[in-house]
């Protein structure tokens, strides 16, 4: 009988390890250990042996059903894990294709650089000050210091409404503005629109600058390179060369042009530096007294600085545009990359 | 303006490499914007001899000649026939290159060996023609590069001038400003002229009746002259300079010009009725022609010169056809004067006559110069074109200019600058600049301005000349110390931020249209004529008729961009803008520029993509965006008329949006006649609103209100009712109940079709009640919902389902 009972356990983990699902699991289950099943037929021989033997059968029938039973316990574990790691292979997805985009839209070039140099003069106290693009001849020209029939005029090629009417050359006449409205100190930073009759591949009849001012007690032209140091390593990295060089602008006086070393070659001469190693990228200057006496500050009490850069030529340098015109042409190609 | 770099050496000496030079001038304000090498790429073209002139075996055109090039013999074919055995010559090596990417290279001509080339000067770049090969000086040293030769190898710098450095439109200019720099003194010659004959004033007249359009007036009479091509170098150094050489006289004083910065005129004197100049403003409407040929209208702001009958020069501007130096011209009256520059400036830019000579005078020239260049001409044209130069000098100068003297604070050089020079440091860089100083009190200066710095008439001014001498690269670079003060960023630029954020990230591109627009674009939209949109702001000198006007509104800009971009193939688009228009304000002085925020839309809803559906944009996908962009500012009592409509939208899918009565934009499918007359081929959703009224209605920060603790229940209504019914009626009706149990009412489905009686839709509206105390029973939204129901069928006649 023992023997019997050891065929049957090896028979039935002989036909556990052969099955392949569910239901064959069920029925090997009653096959060999239902109700009806062999071991409990072979179990009924019990009744015939010796007292003796009893205990030592009853034995082996019991871990020969504790075997089976983990048998077909572990045997149904593998069994479902199977069919899940089947089922979930069948699952499977091609991760290469796209995702289901949500919209996504882009800001304009020249929106971007104008709140990232905005951004930059905040951090250093410098607040957004906006002024009228069409504008009076008096806050554009005469109360900057360009008195009528003078050659500087001629830098500024102008759109004219009427006589006294022109669209602004320059953000400049925000300082005017800004300053007829406030006492000192004064700390602010002007974008804005600003119009020159001038169409090419280096000029827009349309562009955008930005303007700065500082009026303060005991403002220096070393204080003008310590900002603009500041800004154009924020902008274009901390160790960008920056120099200044003398120049003329009828409202600044000490004026100066602001190079920094070419963001193309770090300044070993390319062809966008025109070989110089340097790039202009804003005027500046101390203000000039003239200026201070159209808006009735005490030049003698305070002094300051302004300055000023065109967006279009920063955009383009950060973003390696080689024509202005791609920024108004609008075309959505271009536009998305940004 | 150019000068050159041995130029330069005529007048202070320097040991720096022209690059080097290039920097010195940039960083002293005088910007360098090119440098040009002459002849530096023709080494290759040296002095040779003509050892043996031959026949060309094979042609009669061509000689076969033997060449000394220095080193060896060589046997060049030429064709010119102006040289013989023993001249010197040009001779381009094999291996050359000529102006014009002409390369020379060894060949056979009719047969014979040709290792080289004799060349002419239009061959060279010298002349702009030239008859036959050049025959060069015998003393020339032979094998020589032969730029170097003739000594006109040279470097010119083109240096991009500020309006404010009149003084530095010449070579002694530059010159001046090199010495200041490296400490040097400016050798200025003085000019040695035999007179010779009678005395001037025997001969000639000026009398100035307008002194105050021409402070002084100075002339020279030489006679004699022989007008005939000016010698090669003062040609060299014109063309250098990019001038053309047209005779020696008129060289001489273009060179005089070049040279001292002050232009010269050169009259034939026989063409002067009665000897006399005369210098007074022109009548008004006087005929005059200038020497370019043009007719030109006077009127009494001009300045002329005159004899003794008419004008025959527009002063400082242009000479006159009448008395222009001609082929036989032997007597010459040179005039060199002081010009008032706002006259000459105002009568330049009337006629639309730009030269060399308004360029400066209109930006100012020394009139104490006057003299120094008058004699300096006057001793070339003796040299040049055999000239007798009269006796004497005519110098009417009626009005006493005074020299400038300014007083300069040492404190305020250093406040300004930011640096502590002291007086003798200060009073070193005027004595380099040519400035004579006195110190007049401790740290104080008095300054007197040479009269060619025109530009120098304040305190500033002098600040200005210690900070460019002293280097900007050498002034410290500091922070500014000041006192704290802070404004905050207004609340206008944060939803100006916000709503360019927000329309960015739901898909919108930004574009930047040109704020131009044309009459045209503006009828195309089709608005009636009392429209204030009609009545753009004009500009005088538009640059093209497109951008005749400043645009006031943003339509015809994006439906432009939107046309570009279809043709571009770019179909699906959502564009928007944030840009000012421009509208006339009656009364007002200045025109109105309200920011307005549109947006455009056309093609698919979504991306197109293997998993998104391809659903074309409507009405409904505009209405969301705007609702997006308008919640940002957190407006009530909006609301959307249909009443009236802008023209330039379908009439039935458009409307104009209202907050409290007040309209704030709108919003609709584009006409399809907009459509067309912007060539535009498929609907097109847009809208435009006014963030100006944004700003001024929107209501802040939010007062929160706590959720409730307790779930809330939904009930649905599916209702039959007429088309015409909205369903913002729909709405109004169930906030109507003001229940505080009700929170919100949403349109959950609308049907329209077979299934359900012509003339009426189905709408599906889900009410969400809640309460802030207890959970609410079955029971009690049930009547509150069946409240709703009785009221939208007394009210609006709906049919439940």
């Amino acid at each position: 009988m023992r023997d019997q009972l050891l065929n049957l356990q090896n028979q039935a983990l002989a036909d556990l390890a052969g099955i392949t699902g569910e239901d064959e699991l069920q029925s090997l289950r009653v096959r060999f250990l239902g109700k009806k099943g062999e071991l409990t037929s072979i179990m009924k021989g019990i009744g015939a042996l010796t007292a003796e033997e009893r205990p030592l059968i009853g034995q082996v029938v019991n871990s020969v059903r504790d075997c089976l039973e983990a048998a077909f316990e572990s045997a149904s574990t593998l069994l479902r894990d199977t069919i899940k790691s089947q089922k979930l292979n069948n699952e499977k997805v091609d991760v290469t294709l796209p995702g289901r985009s949500l919209p996504s839209g882009t800001k304009h070039p020249v929106s971007l650089v104008i709140e990232e140099i905005s951004d930059i003069f905040a951090g250093l106290g410098f607040i957004v000050a906006e002024g009228p693009e069409i504008e009076l001849d008096y806050y554009n020209f005469e109360a900057l210091n360009f008195p009528k029939d003078h050659p500087a005029r001629d830098m500024q090629d102008t759109f004219f409404v009427q006589n006294n009417l022109l669209l602004r050359t320059h953000t400049s006449p925000v300082q005017i503005r800004t300053m007829l409205k406030q006492k000192p100190p004064v700390r602010i930073i002007a974008p804005g629109t600003v119009y020159r009759c001038d169409y090419d591949a280096t000029h827009s009849p349309m562009f955008h600058q930005i303007e700065g001012l500082m009026v303060d007690k005991g403002v220096t032209f070393g204080d003008l390179k310590g900002i603009l140091t500041i800004f154009t390593n924020q902008m274009f990295g901390s160790d960008i060369g920056v120099r200044l060089r003398p120049s003329f602008f009828p409202f600044t006086e000490p004026s100066a042009e602001v190079d920094i070393a070419c963001v193309i070659c770090r300044g070993k001469g390319c062809r966008v530096c025109k070989n110089t190693g340097w790039l202009e990228i804003l005027g500046a200057g101390m203000v000039d007294p003239e200026v201070f006496r159209h808006v009735d500050y005490d030049s003698e009490n305070y002094s300051g600085f302004a300055f000023g850069m065109g967006i279009e030529r920063v955009a383009m340098l950060k973003y390696g545009i080689s024509d202005m015109r791609l920024l108004f042409e609008n075309d959505v190609r271009f536009l998305s990359q940004f | 303006m150019k000068v050159t770099y041995n130029w330069l050496k005529e007048f202070v000496d320097f040991d720096l490499s022209p690059e080097d030079l290039a920097h010195l001038l940039t960083m002293l304000g005088l910007e360098v914007d090119s440098i040009e090498y002459i002849g530096a790429d023709l080494d290759d073209v040296i002095v040779a001899l003509v050892e043996e002139r031959a026949q060309h075996p094979n042609a009669d055109k061509l000689s076969l000649c033997r060449i000394n090039n220095g080193k060896e013999i060589l046997s060049v074919v030429c064709g010119a026939q102006n040289f013989k055995s023993g001249d010197k010559v040009a001779l381009a090596q094999v291996g050359s290159t000529l102006p014009g990417d002409f390369k020379i290279k060894r060949s056979k001509i009719r047969g014979e060996e040709s290792c080289g080339m004799l060349c002419s000067e239009k061959e060279l770049g010298l002349a702009d023609e030239s008859a036959g090969i050049m025959v060069l000086s015998e003393d020339l040293q032979l094998g020589k590069p032969l730029f170097d030769a003739l000594g006109i190898k040279d470097v010119v710098f083109e240096i991009g001038l500020t309006p404010n450095r009149a003084d530095c439109l010449s070579v002694i200019g530059v010159a001046r400003e090199i010495a200041a720099k490296l400490g040097k003194k400016v050798r200025y010659a003085s000019h040695q002229i035999s007179e010779t004959g009678v005395d001037v004033n025997s001969i000639a007249s000026v009398e100035i009746i307008d002194p105050d359009l021409c402070p002084r007036y100075t002339a020279r009479y030489v006679s004699g002259c022989k007008i005939a091509p000016s010698p090669q170098w003062l040609v060299n150094r014109l063309k250098a300079l990019g001038q053309r050489s047209i005779n020696n006289v008129v060289d001489i004083t273009n060179y005089v010009l070049m040279e001292y910065g002050h232009p010269l005129h050169a009259f034939n004197f026989r063409e002067l009725k009665d000897g006399k100049i005369v210098v007074k403003r022109a009548s008004a409407e006087e005929k005059f022609i200038t020497l370019d040929g043009q007719e030109r209208e006077l009127n009494p702001t001009d300045l002329t010169i005159r004899d003794g009958e008419r004008a025959v020069a527009l002063a400082g501007i242009m000479g006159g056809e009448n008395s222009e130096i001609a082929d036989d011209t032997s007597e010459i009256l040179l005039e060199s004067a002081y010009f008032n520059p706002s006259a000459v400036r105002l009568t330049s830019k009337r006629l639309g006559i730009h030269t060399e000579s308004s360029h400066r005078f209109e930006r100012g020239t020394d009139f104490n110069i006057v003299t120094t260049v008058l004699d300096r001409a006057a001793s070339l044209i003796a040299e040049l074109a055999g000239g007798v130069v009269a006796k004497g000098i005519i110098d009417v100068f009626p009005c006493h200019i005074p020299e400038k003297r300014i007083k300069l604070r040492i404190s305020r050089v250093n406040a300004i600058i930011g640096i502590s020079l002291d007086e003798a440091e200060v009073t070193s860089i005027f004595t380099n600049l040519e400035f004579s100083v006195i110190k007049t009190a401790p740290g104080e200066l008095e300054v007197s301005v040479p009269s060619f710095r025109v530009d120098i008439e304040r305190e500033i001014d002098l600040v200005e000349e210690v900070a460019r001498l002293y280097g900007f690269e050498n002034i410290p670079t500091t922070m500014p110390v000041v006192e704290v003060f802070s404004d905050r960023i207004p609340h206008y630029q944060f939803l100006e931020r916000a709503a360019r954020g927000h329309l960015s990230s739901t898909g919108f591109n930004e574009v930047i249209n040109f704020s131009f627009a044309s009459n045209h674009d503006i009828q195309r939209l089709r608005l009636c004529d009392t429209d204030r949109r009609n009545a753009a702001v004009a500009l005088l000198n538009p640059l093209v008729d497109e951008h005749a006007v400043m645009r006031t509104t943003l339509l015809p800009g994006l439906l432009q961009t939107a046309s570009r971009n279809f043709s571009l193939r770019n179909l699906n688009l959502r564009l928007f803008e944030m840009r000012r228009v421009y509208l006339s304000q009656i009364g007002q002085e200045l025109p109105d520029e309200p920011l307005h925020i549109a947006g455009l839309m056309s093609g698919l809803r979504y991306t197109e993509a293997w998993n998104q559906t391809k659903e074309m944009v409507d009405f409904y996908d505009i209405k969301g965006v705007v609702e997006s962009v308008i919640s940002l500012f957190r407006l009530s009592d909006l609301s959307y008329s249909t009443d009236r409509t802008e023209p330039y939208y379908h009439p039935g899918k458009s409307a104009l949006i209202f907050c409290k009565d007040r309209q704030i934009g709108s919003l609709g499918e584009i006409h399809p006649d907009v459509q067309e007359n912007f060539e535009i081929e498929k609907p097109v959703y847009y809208f435009e609103l006014d963030f100006a009224s944004l700003v001024e209605l929107s209501t802040g920060t939010p007062v929160v209100k706590s959720p409730s603790r307790f779930p809330d229940t939904y009930r649905d209504i599916a209702m039959l009712m007429s088309l015409e019914t909205t369903s913002a009626a729909v709405i109004d009706c169930i906030k109507g109940i003001q229940s505080d149990k009700i929170k919100s009412v949403d349109i959950f489905d609308l049907y329209t079709g077979d299934k359900i009686p012509k003339g009426e839709k189905s709408l599906a509206v889900r009410v969400r009640y809640g309460s802030l105390e207890k959970t609410l029973t079955d029971e009690e939204v049930g009547k509150l919902h069946q409240k709703i129901v009785n009221s939208l069928i007394s009210e609006l006649n709906i049919k439940t389902r």
